[in-house]
């Protein structure tokens, strides 16, 4: 449980910064409403509540997603490996080098074929 | 450990009855990151620190992230009908659902009063990450090799559904402007139509400098209905004699 | 503190799918740098010759190395594992010969110019007037076929969950990108992933309860503390339930196999060809491993449940396809039907049910591809003529093609003199030394009902009179024609020579524990 404090620690600091920005906001901000201040970006017209496409994203945020998630599940295996590398030596880092440069082969096929291009 | 347990265990059952019952699709997203950071915390406290650590990078971070890509995608909204087209399968599957969870509840109930093991698992390479480690790199090295195909499908398949080569060329303002120029159509705007005080109406077409009328500058909609108007020819004489005393002029006709 | 050992691997052993899975990663790199003109004949090159050395380095391995666990205990090397696996790149190797072909349909292979585009649309157009190719078929077909191949020798639970998941991954995508009635294979797509991906939780579910019985998910550990115990334990007969969901699903027998005529009839024929034939090997592979090895001391727990399960996937695969008025849904429930026969000597649980299971998936296999190969060739304009009406009077216009697909089908009602009847003698012999005799009276009776549909279908292509609407038969590439060939002469072969290959299945015969 004691390696567990400093996380602990850290959540309660952020959890505490929240909750001090929202409240301190409140009290010290200058509060002169009027209608027109509290209209939507002060100007133009009001959004309407369904924008076109019913408030669907264009598909291309899938693409960067799935690159997320997988960039994100390697960090899972580099999570041990970092952590072990004294006891894991050679092997382990060749094995993990043959990992990652697998995982860069998808990362190249979508490079060239245009896919993190944004247009 | 107690008092830990009987906080995260009820904020995670709120988490999931918020998830269950909200009527936005985004608020349950979020309810379920409530429930899913409160068995990370478990995890950790069970000492399984690893677990922990990847419940909140993955789930939290990773699957709640696609959870909202996927609302966002197919724009799921509390409006949606949510009635099933076959009848009768809501009592049915809770009826399955019911029974399936009751009979595993009940065996793993049954059988797992005893934990053994974990301190020496935990210890044996100094460390729950190490032990894992040790694992990935030695006895299962296999598996976690061939994760790396998995992932390269993963992006592949992705690519494949959701990106769309371009097949015809790009339409920016130059390659626009210069097909509008090749098309051979006057590539300005056109003259307004001419409205003058007889008529005061679009439906009269501008006239040139030598007095011919520019159908064009009639709006295509009264083209189309038939609706356009001659010039009268003594009507602009007699306009031009009141202007300048009948000299001839280079004013053709008044916009 | 112990120091982390290193694991020893031997890689000659593990070469097979070292290869395939190399050759795969390649190929996405070709797929990357290759200008697109390039890329098929590449990716044709590069996926049929890694299939070729894989099944060379199999038998180099079968000849040359000691049975036992490799790679760390993850992988085991044994007479069953490497029967299936030279199998599977067998008949993976024959699906991507009928895969490769472009002269059958107009518009290229089987598979859309490019999936992203909109069923119908101008980029649609666009694509096939371009004649292009989605040539990341290659790299996935190869994904799978690894996959495949770690499926049937996999020594633990967690490395055949991640097999199982490599090579479904491939096809859930490869089911949906066909060229012709894309929304169909759409929608298969999506049916068989959301399937898939609840049966692999299922059988996820079912290893966690195995580790939480006992303590380990290795195969032999776990075969160990099942022979220790002394009464019956909820948690492990959970388990096994849970396990032998996930991997009859894949199988498709009958309460878990909802998908399999719907995804059949969605997914391009020469995937259709594949799943039935390889997919179902590897699967059978895994079941044949998991119930025999870790779980084998559990078999008066798991016998009666196979009984039912093979009972009614014989009988309803067999009745539901007399209904069928589409030739692939009819195929798929043949399928169906097949897999039944395959569990019936399943649960014969003993090493001659094993080589029965063994020469009757080798028969089966070659057989199926070799019937989706020619279903590819009847076309009309619109694509391949599915309907079982459109078949009328085949026989007259092309004999050669009738008469392969006749002996395939005698082949499936299990005739002599064609590898159907050997391999459906081999289980029926088994099942009754094991004792399974109701199990093989319900067999008979399936065959004798599937063996009515094939007749009609057979006197549907002879002795019907073609309607207007009648398909013609599209001269296919030599590719084409090797695949369905090997499959058709292998039928024969093995109904009328079949010693060789029994003696060998016999030898194979044994799993390491």
């Amino acid at each position: 449980m004691n390696a567990a404090w400093p996380i602990v620690a850290l959540g309660g600091l952020a959890f505490a910064f929240a909750a001090f920005s929202v409240v301190i906001a409140a009290f010290t901000g200058p509060k002169r409403f009027n209608r027109a201040k509290v209209a939507a970006y002060e100007c133009g017209i009001e959004p309407t509540p369904q924008p076109i496409g019913g408030g669907r994203f264009p598909v291309k945020y899938y693409l960067v997603a799935m690159m997320f998630i997988i960039f994100d599940i390697e960090l899972v295996f580099l999570y041990p490996w970092a952590v072990a590398f004294d006891q894991l030596g050679l092997f382990g880092f060749i094995a993990m080098m043959l990992f990652l440069i697998n995982l860069i082969v998808p990362y190249l096929y979508e490079w060239r074929r245009g896919g993190l291009e944004w247009d | 450990m107690t008092f830990l347990f009987w906080i995260l265990a009820t904020l995670s059952v709120i988490g999931g009855l918020g998830m269950l019952l909200s009527r936005k699709a985004v608020h349950s997203a979020l309810w379920l990151a409530l429930t899913m950071m409160c068995l990370a915390v478990l995890y950790v406290a069970q000492s399984a620190v690893f677990l922990g650590t990847v419940q909140v990078i993955v789930y939290t971070g990773a699957v709640m992230m696609l959870f909202l890509f996927v609302l966002m995608l197919i724009g799921v909204s509390a409006a949606d009908s949510l009635r099933e087209s076959i009848r009768g399968q809501r009592p049915v599957a809770v009826l399955v659902a019911v029974a399936l969870g009751a009979t595993l509840i009940a065996a793993v109930g049954n059988a797992l009063d005893f934990s053994v093991g974990l301190q020496a698992a935990n210890a044996e390479y100094g460390g729950n990450v190490q032990g894992l480690a040790a694992l990935m790199f030695g006895r299962y090295l296999i598996a976690f090799e061939a994760t790396a195909a998995l992932l390269i499908t993963a992006a592949l398949g992705a690519t494949i559904l959701a990106h769309r080569e371009r097949l015809f060329p790009r339409q920016d303002q130059r390659t626009r402007s210069v097909e509008r120029f090749r098309s051979g159509v006057h590539p300005g705007q056109r003259p307004s139509p001419g409205v003058y005080a007889r008529h005061n109406a679009v439906d009269v077409p501008a006239l040139l400098p030598d007095g011919s009328a520019v159908p064009d500058s009639i709006p295509g909609p009264l083209r189309a209905r038939g609706t356009v108007r001659e010039i009268d020819a003594t009507a602009t004489e007699e306009v031009l004699d009141r202007l300048v005393g009948g000299a001839a002029s280079d004013t053709g006709g008044e916009r | 503190m112990t120091p982390i050992s290193v694991v020893d691997i031997d890689y000659v052993a593990l070469a097979p799918v070292i290869i395939v899975l190399v050759a795969a990663v390649i190929g996405v790199l070709l797929e990357a740098f290759l200008p697109e003109a390039a890329r098929r004949s590449g990716q044709l090159l590069l996926t049929g010759s890694a299939v070729a050395l894989a099944f060379l380095t199999v038998l180099i391995v079968a000849a040359s190395r000691p049975f036992g666990p490799i790679a760390g205990g993850s992988l085991m090397l044994d007479g069953p594992g490497l029967f299936l696996q030279g199998l599977i790149l067998l008949t993976s190797g024959t699906a991507i010969l009928i895969m490769a072909d472009r002269r059958v349909d107009p518009g290229g292979d089987a598979f859309a110019g490019r999936v992203s585009t909109l069923p119908g649309g101008e980029e649609e157009r666009e694509v096939s007037r371009r004649g292009l190719m989605q040539t990341e078929v290659w790299p996935l077909m190869l994904f799978c076929i690894g996959g495949l191949l770690l499926f049937v020798t996999s020594n633990d639970l967690l490395t055949l969950f991640i097999a199982l998941e490599i090579l479904s991954l491939p096809l859930y995508l490869l089911v949906g990108m066909a060229r012709r009635r894309r929304l169909l294979s759409q929608e298969a797509a999506l049916k068989y992933f959301l399937m898939g991906a609840l049966a692999s939780a299922i059988l996820l579910f079912g290893s966690a309860l195995a580790y939480a019985y006992a303590g380990t998910i290795e195969f032999a550990g776990i075969a160990e503390r099942i022979s220790e115990r002394t009464t019956a334990n909820t948690l492990v007969i959970a388990a096994v339930a849970l396990i032998l969901v996930g991997l009859l699903f894949k199988i498709g027998a009958v309460p878990f196999g909802q998908w399999v005529p719907d995804v059949y009839q969605g997914a391009p024929t020469p995937v259709t060809g594949f799943m039935a034939a390889a997919v179902k090997v590897a699967a059978v592979g895994a079941l044949l491993r998991v119930l025999y090895v870790p779980f084998g001391g559990m078999r008066w727990e798991w016998e009666p449940v196979l009984w039912i399960v093979a009972s009614l996937t014989m009988l309803i695969g067999s009745l539901v396809a007399l209904a069928q008025s589409d030739i692939k849904r009819m195929l798929a429930y043949s399928s169906i039907a097949n897999a039944g026969f395959i569990l019936i000597g399943v649960a014969a649980a003993d090493q001659v049910g094993l080589s029965s299971v063994l020469f009757y998936l080798l028969a089966y296999s070659v057989a199926t591809l070799a019937a989706f190969g020619i279903v590819t060739m009847v076309r009309v304009p619109t694509g391949e003529a599915t309907s079982l009406e459109q078949w009328a009077g085949i026989g007259r216009r092309s004999p050669l093609l009738a008469t392969a697909f006749s002996l395939i089908l005698l082949s499936f009602a299990g005739i002599p003199l064609t590898a159907g009847f050997i391999a459906k003698f081999g289980v029926f012999t088994a099942a009754i030394t094991a004792g399974a005799l109701p199990l093989v009276i319900v067999g008979i009776v399936a065959s004798a009902i599937a063996a009515a549909l094939y007749v009609r279908i057979i006197v549907r292509m002879y002795f019907t009179d073609p309607v207007s609407a009648s398909a013609g038969v599209a001269s296919p590439s030599p590719l084409t024609v090797a695949g369905v060939g090997l499959g058709v002469a292998l039928t024969v072969i093995l109904g009328v020579f079949p010693q060789p290959v029994l003696n060998l299945v016999e030898q194979t015969s044994i799993f390491v524990r």
